[in-house]
């Protein structure tokens, strides 16, 4: 058994996804002073191997898209962005140890269900009524525009460091309090990637657009307080990326098609 | 058909008080294609028949829209005659006759849109415009049972994932340049494959004897796929100077059988990834393969090794229905006809571009 | 001294932190004199000094030295570590380039080190009185680890992780604020950890 594995079978799973296992895990066991026993909690993320995919490709990809995903968490934290912090890197073995974030999805705290391992299969999924009468912001003592504000802040800081998230969705998202820093939103990786296009940085927001449409309908305002924000932030691109959102939106999706 | 959706909504459709026969017509590429078939009011579906003749071009070149136009023209009475005897019913007997409008090859669809046209004013039955990706997938979900998957469409001219929501198939995924039946085709090209039966079965063929997989770039962006990068380097990989036209033995060098392995298990681990994760974005377990490159065992092996792990399967046709065929269009006609869609002969038009999820899918739940 | 256990590798690794170091100069000369001694003799003067001697004033925290730990353990498991030992890979996994002269000027013992971070990786099976072997080569005071914080020497960690003009770090230009110190700490860990990828 390689360490690695090792460190895995000690974690405890707590999500499955189609591209890889999510665990609870502790690197150390013992206490340094001054912090706590067994140091912090780290969450591991291990790209497993796919049994139809050639073991030769298996690796290669799975090398370079720990090292893309690292990279662009690397370049995000150095750009102040709020993204998890590293912990450990196993290119070989597929596995990344990130921060552990202790907060609530944005998703939940919208009010729409949380997601079981993967998507709940349906498109139109609506809050329940419990949910409504106890807004789940209020733990976090602030509001839903609050959030989006947040939300648009840390993508446009993120585009602003030429990275492309490729996947946002408030499933990605994770509101977090802390006493010193107040409210925070910070940003879960996966599909992401470096480019300066605006073309990118506009599908990016187009995506999280549609997330936003299928998961919290109604959401339209709330979209656009994302916008403003994001807007005020990335000011120096938001004239070519939102001119690229409007023709995105146009278009509906990326080509038209011949037979 | 399939009276129940997964969410126990009940289908649109009638029941039927007698049996209803359709013609299609199919010619959007190089495929010429004519079926019918017979919804009867136990549900029951029947292919009556589905008779085809394919324009085949020597090695090395591709078909060319005019060409394959003639060679529709050539061929179309015979292949429709075939249907109908094979069939046994005369034409008075049919409820319709559908055609596909697109997307395809402009010339090759007209040719054969202008048959269906004299076809309905000659025998005064009504017009059926079909889109051709619908066509795939009704197919597909008739002939395999499968209730709601998701649909990977790959095809010489298309490559999309696509699922069913709110009467429509909506594109998840999808190639952000060339399709994948085209990548597949121009490589056999390349290499001076035959084009008989297909140059996609002869690059399968050739690839069971591939033994060493070399790099080729692989790029997915979240459910798309792009696919002219991995075209360009398999190319460049036969100017290469370890490169052997015929296997030599020699330690280091690569054939065309391993350029085909290498090309097919890439591409396809690509197109296996997309669709899972449309799968896992759905909470979908089912898969549907179609279109011409659907046929091919090694992505259904790949696609079923997938869904297996996912606690699924893997849903897929044989060449009958998998390649273009006029029974699929004949089967999306008579479901749109029997919901009350009919093409005006002054909107029987062809198109050669037809998104997916443009069609108004009412037949469904 | 302060142990933690790495049960994937069977390790335990002990720290030390060392303040009013005097013979980092006579430290550095053993290391050296010990990698080309030969016999039962080169092998004794090696195991006395098989520590990894790290200037404590680069170190942000216990957890950027820990973090440099782990992966040196990992190479080392995955035979593919830069360096000779493990120890010596510790030091080569804190210094941002792949230079390793650089990262042993920069980051191991030299002659005014005045404090010092050792650390011995010990694989379960071996039995060893670590404090002590550590106490007869440093010259120096024994401190809790917490002590740390009063050792880093933050601007020096910015240039050489070269973090001064980061967008993270430029609005707080304060160099004794304590949010710069923990975006600084969290920057140089990340980096730690991604290193075998970064390039």
């Amino acid at each position: 058994m390689t360490p690695t594995v090792a460190l895995l079978e000690s974690s405890t799973l707590i999500r499955q996804g189609a591209e890889a296992k999510v665990y609870k895990s502790y690197l150390y066991d013992g206490q340094i002073s001054g912090s706590d026993a067994r140091g912090e909690p780290i969450l591991l993320k291990y790209r497993f191997n796919k049994q139809y995919r050639h073991p030769t490709l298996n690796s290669t990809l799975t090398r370079q898209r720990i090292a893309q995903e690292t990279r662009s968490l690397m370049k995000c934290l150095r750009s102040g962005v709020h993204v998890p912090g590293l912990r450990m890197v196993d290119a070989q073995e597929g596995v990344i140890g990130i921060e552990w974030i202790e907060g609530e999805s944005v998703r939940v705290l919208l009010g729409a269900e949380d997601e079981e391992t993967e998507g709940t299969g349906d498109t139109s999924d609506l809050p329940d009524l419990e949910q409504l009468e106890h807004d789940p912001l209020a733990k976090f003592n602030t509001t839903s525009s609050h959030v989006m504000r947040l939300i648009g802040t840390e993508i446009a800081k993120m585009h602003a460091a030429d990275v492309i998230h490729g996947d946002l969705t408030t499933s990605n998202m994770m509101l977090r309090q802390r006493s010193d820093e107040g409210t925070e939103v910070l940003i879960d990786f996966g599909l992401s990637y470096v480019s300066a296009l605006a073309e990118d940085k506009a599908v990016d927001l187009y995506v999280l657009e549609r997330a936003f449409a299928s998961t919290h309908p109604d959401s339209e305002p709330l979209f656009q307080t994302v916008l403003d924000a994001y807007s005020k932030i990335n000011s120096k691109e938001w004239k070519a990326v939102g001119r690229k959102l409007d023709e995105v939106r146009l278009r509906g999706r990326k080509r038209s098609m011949v037979g | 058909m399939p009276g129940k959706t997964r969410r126990g909504l009940s289908s649109p459709l009638k029941q039927l008080d007698r049996d209803y026969l359709a013609l299609g017509l199919e010619g959007s590429a190089n495929k010429l294609g004519a079926g019918v078939i017979k919804h009867s009011p136990d549900g029951s579906v029947t292919v009556m028949s589905n008779i085809r003749h394919t324009y085949i071009t020597p090695p090395g070149e591709g078909f060319q829209p005019r060409d394959t136009a003639q060679h529709h023209r050539d061929w179309i009475i015979k292949v429709i005659q075939d249907a109908m005897k094979q069939a046994g019913i005369e034409m008075s007997a049919l409820d319709c006759i559908c055609y596909t409008k697109g997307p395809g090859m402009g010339a090759p669809l007209q040719s054969v849109a202008f048959v269906a046209r004299t076809l309905s004013l000659l025998y005064k039955k009504p017009l059926v415009g079909v889109n051709h990706c619908v066509g795939h997938i009704e197919m597909g979900r008739e002939i395999t049972g499968a209730q709601n998957p998701i649909v990977l469409y790959v095809s010489g001219g298309n490559t999309q994932v696509i699922a069913y929501s709110q009467q429509r198939y909506r594109i998840f995924g999808e190639t952000l340049d060339i399709a994948v039946g085209n990548c597949l085709d121009r490589f056999a090209r390349v290499i001076n494959l035959s084009n008989d039966p297909s140059p996609g079965y002869n690059i399968e063929q050739e690839a069971k004897k591939g033994k060493r997989l070399l790099s080729l770039p692989y790029t997915t962006k979240g459910m798309d796929v792009s696919l002219s990068g991995i075209l360009t380097s398999t190319e460049a990989y036969t100017f290469d100077k370890n490169y052997r036209p015929i296997d030599t033995g020699e330690e280091g060098t690569f054939t065309p059988a391993d350029l085909c392995f290498s090309l097919q298990e890439t591409v396809f681990a690509m197109l296996v990834e997309i669709t899972e994760r449309a799968m896992a974005h759905i909470g979908s377990k089912e898969v549907l393969i179609v279109g011409g490159v659907g046929c091919n065992e090694r992505l259904q092996e790949m696609m079923g090794i997938m869904a297996k792990e996912r606690g699924g399967q893997v849903f897929a046709t044989d060449e009958r229905f998998c390649i273009d065929n006029g029974i699929m269009i004949a089967q999306a006609g008579l479901l749109s006809y029997r919901m009350g869609f009919q093409t005006a002969l002054s909107k029987s038009t062809c198109t050669q571009r037809f998104r997916t999820d443009e069609v108004a899918v009412t037949w469904r739940a | 001294m302060e142990t933690i256990t790495y049960n994937n590798f069977e390790a335990k690794v002990h720290l030390a932190l060392f303040t009013s170091v005097e013979n980092g100069k006579e430290i550095r000369e053993r290391i050296i004199k010990a990698s080309t001694a030969e016999g039962a003799e080169g092998d004794a003067a090696r195991e006395a000094v098989n520590f990894a001697f790290v200037d404590a004033k680069l170190i942000a925290s216990p957890r950027h030295l820990l973090t440099a730990t782990y992966q040196s353990l990992l190479a080392e498991s995955q035979e593919s570590l830069k360096t000779k030992t493990v120890h010596s890979e510790i030091i080569w996994s804190l210094n941002p380039t792949s230079n390793i002269t650089e990262a042993l000027r920069r980051f191991g013992v030299n002659d005014n080190s005045s404090t010092l971070l050792v650390v011995r990786v010990v694989k379960s099976s071996e039995n060893l009185d670590v404090e002590k072997n550590m106490k007869e080569v440093v010259q120096g005071n024994l401190v809790p680890l917490s002590e740390l914080e009063n050792v880093t020497d933050w601007s020096l960690i910015s240039k050489y992780y070269k973090l001064n003009s980061e967008v993270a770090v430029t609005g707080l230009k304060n160099p004794n604020d304590t949010k710069r110190h923990k975006i600084i700490e969290e920057l140089v860990t990340s980096f730690v950890a991604m290193k075998s990828v970064s390039s």
